[in-house]
Formats: structure tokens, sequence, C-alpha cells
């Protein structure tokens, strides 16, 4: 029931699907569609985790990366709650301000962090709580309560999977609400960016 | 202090303000500047010359050449003008002997303060005489992190004078700016295989960093030219005979030509907050950000402009200034300041040296006066400010005013 199966992971789907995801903003109910994509086997356990409610003036969007070294050396990076510019680089600063107790490093559901958005970008601050962590399936979700930015009721979800290579693939996807003004295809657009940014970024790291 | 920003604001707002009742004005805020107006980088206004600590020993020389230098040309001119009524041929020869002479370093005056941002991530560069005899003024406005400014503050000028070497007597101002600022970039990009290292943020954290980049505004003045090149949108404006001419056009990614370039290499310019690239970035052109190549480029618009007699200065300086200062209200603050600049003795007594040193404070006043006349209007970035004075005879102007 832990085990996972895995099909070998083919980087050319990843690409166009990449590529994809960067243009096009599907439409709801839900992001599995795109998921069904992958020519990777995500276990129903982890998959639901990816099915998010999207409601009408809502999009959603799924950002996959190809990472060339195991999850065990991911993982660490993208666990850290408490430490997200190690390498989200739009970061600038975070502190802890609920740890909600328990937990090995004093961290579990419910935290909450303040984040500090580096100059340059259409956002100062944000308010981030910590709705899954989960170190056996490698799932890591938290969702946007407040902040000085445009992104209302985000919530993502990353998870981690073996690609039968030794290699990693990062699959993260969100929803949110359309800020006034704008389309969905445009919110998209502008948090593909910011994923597909942070992890470029965190394959660098892993990589090293 | 409120009442002293309010006079400021007044003063640039008016477009030929009464000489009797500006000038006891202008004296009274310019003598009691506060100090707090000026970053760490910036020498408080008692030093006079305003200049960085960095480049202290360096200016130091200068100023003295510049006395020297000064003075030679001045008296080389006078004889021209005595030589004139006797005979053409020793005109001539005069006027040789002018085009043959390396001009002095132009007077110049610099401020950059954080201002309301809570972190600094300007950078300015003055290297005058950088190479024969040519003058280097740079304004780069980092954003998302302070180390691709400084970068460029430290380097760029550097590579331009490579530049101009390697083109030798076939120099072309467009394409020589065009590899600097490409191979800036290109520097910037690779910065993980140098042995550079800088104290910022995000050095610490890991040697991969895409996210971060910088506006250039760089202006070399040249004996008969002013060669600026800008990426980005900082900006440079020259006052010619009190008119405000911009040298350089700002990059914006609404401007019609950069919305179809973005456009057309498959990027989009979505409004957040204002028009940026992909919804992320406010300007479609920088140095770095290599996360948002190919859509923002590193690519400078250069313009050469022939100098006149009619130059009074050259102003560069960030968005933290222009945002809420139009070209032709700076220029007239600026004009103020070179015009009240004026020597304590008669023209040709020993006083004409305090004359060359009281025009390099009129240039440090006319920065500080910007900087802090953006800062009233409630500028909310970082503010940077170079004025570089193009009067090119300072006796004959202080004679005519």
């Amino acid at each position: 029931m832990t085990s996972l199966q895995f099909h070998r992971f083919n980087p050319a789907t990843d690409t166009s699907t990449a590529i994809a995801n960067g243009v096009n903003c599907p439409k709801p109910p839900s992001t599995l569609r795109l998921l069904a994509k992958v020519s990777l086997s995500v276990p129903e356990t982890v998959a639901r985790h990816h099915a998010h409610p999207v409601g009408p003036n809502q999009c959603c969007s799924v950002v996959i990366q190809a990472i060339d070294a195991p999850v065990s050396a991911v993982w660490p990076v993208v666990r850290r709650f408490d430490n997200p510019q190690a390498y989200k680089h739009f970061v600038k600063s975070c502190h802890v301000v609920a740890a909600a107790g328990g937990g090995e490093d004093g961290i579990r559901v419910g935290a909450l962090r303040e984040v500090r958005v580096v100059s340059g970008l259409p956002a100062v601050s944000s308010t981030e709580r910590l709705e899954i962590l989960d170190d056996e399936r490698h799932v890591m979700s938290f969702s946007v309560v407040g902040g000085d930015h445009r992104l209302r009721n985000y919530r993502s979800v990353t998870t981690l999977h073996g690609d039968g290579n030794g290699g990693t693939v990062v699959i993260e996807s969100y929803v949110v609400d359309v800020p006034p003004g704008n389309t969905k295809e445009e919110t998209c657009v502008f948090v593909d960016t910011i994923v597909r940014c942070n992890l470029q970024s965190l394959a660098q790291i892993a990589e090293t | 202090m409120a009442g002293i920003c309010c006079g400021v604001v007044g003063e640039g707002d008016t477009p030929a303000p009464l000489e009797p009742t500006t000038r006891p004005s202008r004296r009274r805020s310019l003598d009691i500047l506060p100090l707090k107006y000026i970053a760490d980088m910036a020498v408080p206004p008692s030093d006079g010359s305003r200049k960085r600590p960095k480049l202290d020993l360096r200016d130091r020389d200068n100023v003295v050449q510049n006395c020297d230098e000064s003075t030679g040309h001045k008296v080389v001119k006078k004889e021209a003008k005595v030589e004139i009524h006797d005979n053409i041929s020793e005109t001539k020869n005069v006027t040789v002997a002018d085009a043959s002479e390396v001009e002095d370093s132009p007077k110049f005056g610099v401020t950059s303060v954080c201002g309301r941002r809570r972190d600094m991530e300007d950078s300015v560069s003055v290297r005058p005489s950088f190479t024969q005899g040519f003058h280097y003024f740079g304004v780069f406005d980092g954003h998302g992190c302070s180390h691709v400014a400084t970068m460029c503050k430290e380097r760029l000028h550097e590579i331009v004078n490579e530049e101009i070497d390697s083109a030798r007597e076939n120099l072309e101002w467009k394409l020589t700016m065009e590899n600097g600022f490409a191979r800036m970039d290109d520097e910037v990009n690779r910065r993980s295989q140098s042995n550079q290292t800088f104290t910022c943020r995000c050095e610490l954290q890991t040697p991969h960093c895409d996210a971060v980049g910088s506006t250039a505004v760089v202006a070399i003045v040249t004996p008969d030219k002013l060669v600026v090149s800008n990426c980005g949108d900082s900006r440079a404006v020259l006052c010619r005979k009190g008119v405000a001419i911009p040298l350089s056009s700002d990059h914006k990614p609404d401007r019609p030509d950069e919305l179809l370039r973005v456009q057309s290499k498959g990027g989009r310019v979505i409004y957040w907050d204002g028009p940026r690239v992909l919804g992320v970035l406010a300007m479609s052109r920088a140095i770095g950000d290599n996360y948002l190549k190919p859509y923002v480029i590193s690519e400078p618009e250069v313009t050469v402009t022939e100098r006149t007699e009619e130059d009074e200065c050259l102003i560069l300086a960030s968005d933290g200034l222009w945002d809420v200062v139009s070209n032709e209200t700076a220029c007239g603050v600026v004009r103020m300041c070179l015009k009240a600049q004026k020597p304590p003795s008669p023209p040709g007594s020993p006083g004409s040296d305090v004359a060359a040193d009281g025009s390099d404070r009129a240039c440090s006043d006319a920065s500080i006066l910007l900087t802090k006349l953006a800062l009233a209007r409630h500028s909310s970035d970082n503010v940077s400010v170079v004025v570089v004075d193009l009067r090119r005879d300072q006796r004959q102007s202080s004679n005519s005013n």
C-alpha cells in the first residue's frame, strides 16, 4: 500500500507539458486532467491532493519540473516551511509567527509564516499557513491567508516523485482567485512564472 | 522641516522665479540641509565636494588637477581673444592647440539615498577621465537584490573602456556601447563562475540567482559629444539654454515598440500594479533578470548628442526621482543652483580657485536638492542623482549672470 509504482519518465513529455502549462490556463473542475498528461503514475493517495476544488472566479494550473537528483536530496529543501528562501528567490525573509507546537522542528500543520518579498515585484508581503506536511508521501501544501499582494485564496500543493532513474519529478499545482481587472489566463501566466522560477532554482540547488 | 520641503516644492513648481525673491529662500534651505538625507555612501556636505568615500583620494587629486587645468584653459582662451584682433594665421594656430588640448574633467555632484524603501539597491559610478579624455557617469537601480547594480558600478566602465580601446580609430558609439552592455549582462549571468563575491542576501543563500537585475543609464562626456546609453527606466536629461531635452527613453513594458518586441518573442505584458512583463517586472529591459529572457533584454538604446555652448547641465537619475519630478522641474532646480554659484572675489584674483570649488559645491547642492524634492513628493523608492556641469567657461558664465 505504501509502495509506489513508477513508469519511466519521458523528458519530452515533461517539456511539452510544462510548455502547455505555461501557455494555457485549464478550465475547471480540476487539475487532475493535467496530471493525466504526465506519463507518470501518481498514486491515488497523492493525486487527490492536486484535485483542487475551483470556484467560478478562480483559476488553477500545474507546473512540473524534472530534477537530476534523488527525492532524498530534494525533499529536505522543499519541506522547510520556515526557510522558503532557500530556493524561492522572490522571498527576502521569512519568520514563523505561530508554530502550532509539536513536530520535530517545532512546526506542524496550522503553523503561520510571514514572508517578505524582494523588491521589483508587485507584492510586499504574504502571510501563509501550512496545510499539509507529509514526510512519508513527500507532500507539502500551504495557503495564503493575508499580506500585501493581489493573490487572494491562493492554495498550492507540491509533491515529489522518483522518476525511476534516480531523479525527481516535482509537481506543483495551485488554485487562486482571479484579481479584479485581470483574466484567468493572465493570472496563470503571472503565477506560473513565479512558480517555474522557484522550481528551476530548486533544481539548481539540488543538483549541485 | 516640512516648511523647508514645501518651500523646495514651491521653487520647483515656479517656472520663472524672481531672482530677488528666490535667492534668500534658496540660500536658507541650502544652508540648513539636514544630514540624514545623505546615505552612508555619500560624503557629508561639510566636505564640499560630497564625493563618495571610496573615490576620495582619486577625486581629491582630480580636484587639484581640475584647478590647474581649468586655470590653464582659461588663460589659453583669454590669449585666443587677444590673438583674434592681431591676425588670422595666429588664430588658426590657437584653434589647433585648443583642439589637441584635453578638456578638464567636468564638475559634478552625486547624491544617492535609500529613501522610503527598506533596502538600498541603487549604485552610482563616476569615473572622470576614465579613458582618453572621456568622462563616465552611470546610475544603476537594482531590483530583487543589490549585487547586479553593484557589479555594474564596479565593472561596466572597465568593460566599456576595453570596447573603446578595441574600436581604435573606428569608434562607433552605438556598437561599442551595445557590446559593453552585452558583456556586462553575460558577466552577471555567469556570476557563479567568477571569483567575485558580494555580501548581499542572496549570495549567502545560493550561488545561483536569476531573479535579480538592474537598470543602467550611462553617460560618456567627450570634448564634443554626449553619449548616453540606457537600459531600463532610469533616465538622462540634458538642460540646454533652459530647455529640458531627454537623452534617453524609459523602457516601460507598455511603450508601444517595447510591447510589440516582447509580444513578438512570445512574451506578454500584463497589467499587475502597472504594466509588467509576464505580470512580474515593471521594465522591459534590464541587466540580469535571466529568468525573463528573451522578453527582458540588456540591449541599450544609445543617443549621441553634439555638445553646444548653450549646454548647461546633464542629469542622470533613477526612477525614484523621475517618477515624481518632471524633466523640466529638475532642469529648473539645477539651473537655479548653478546660477547661484558666483566667485566670492573678482575674476582673475586668487579667489578663482574657490570659484572652481564653488562649481563642485553647486552640482552637489543641486543633486541634494533634487533628492530632497523627490522625497518631499513622497517618492517610495531609492533615489540616485548625478548632476554634471556642462558649461564650458565658468568665468564667462559668471560674468554673464
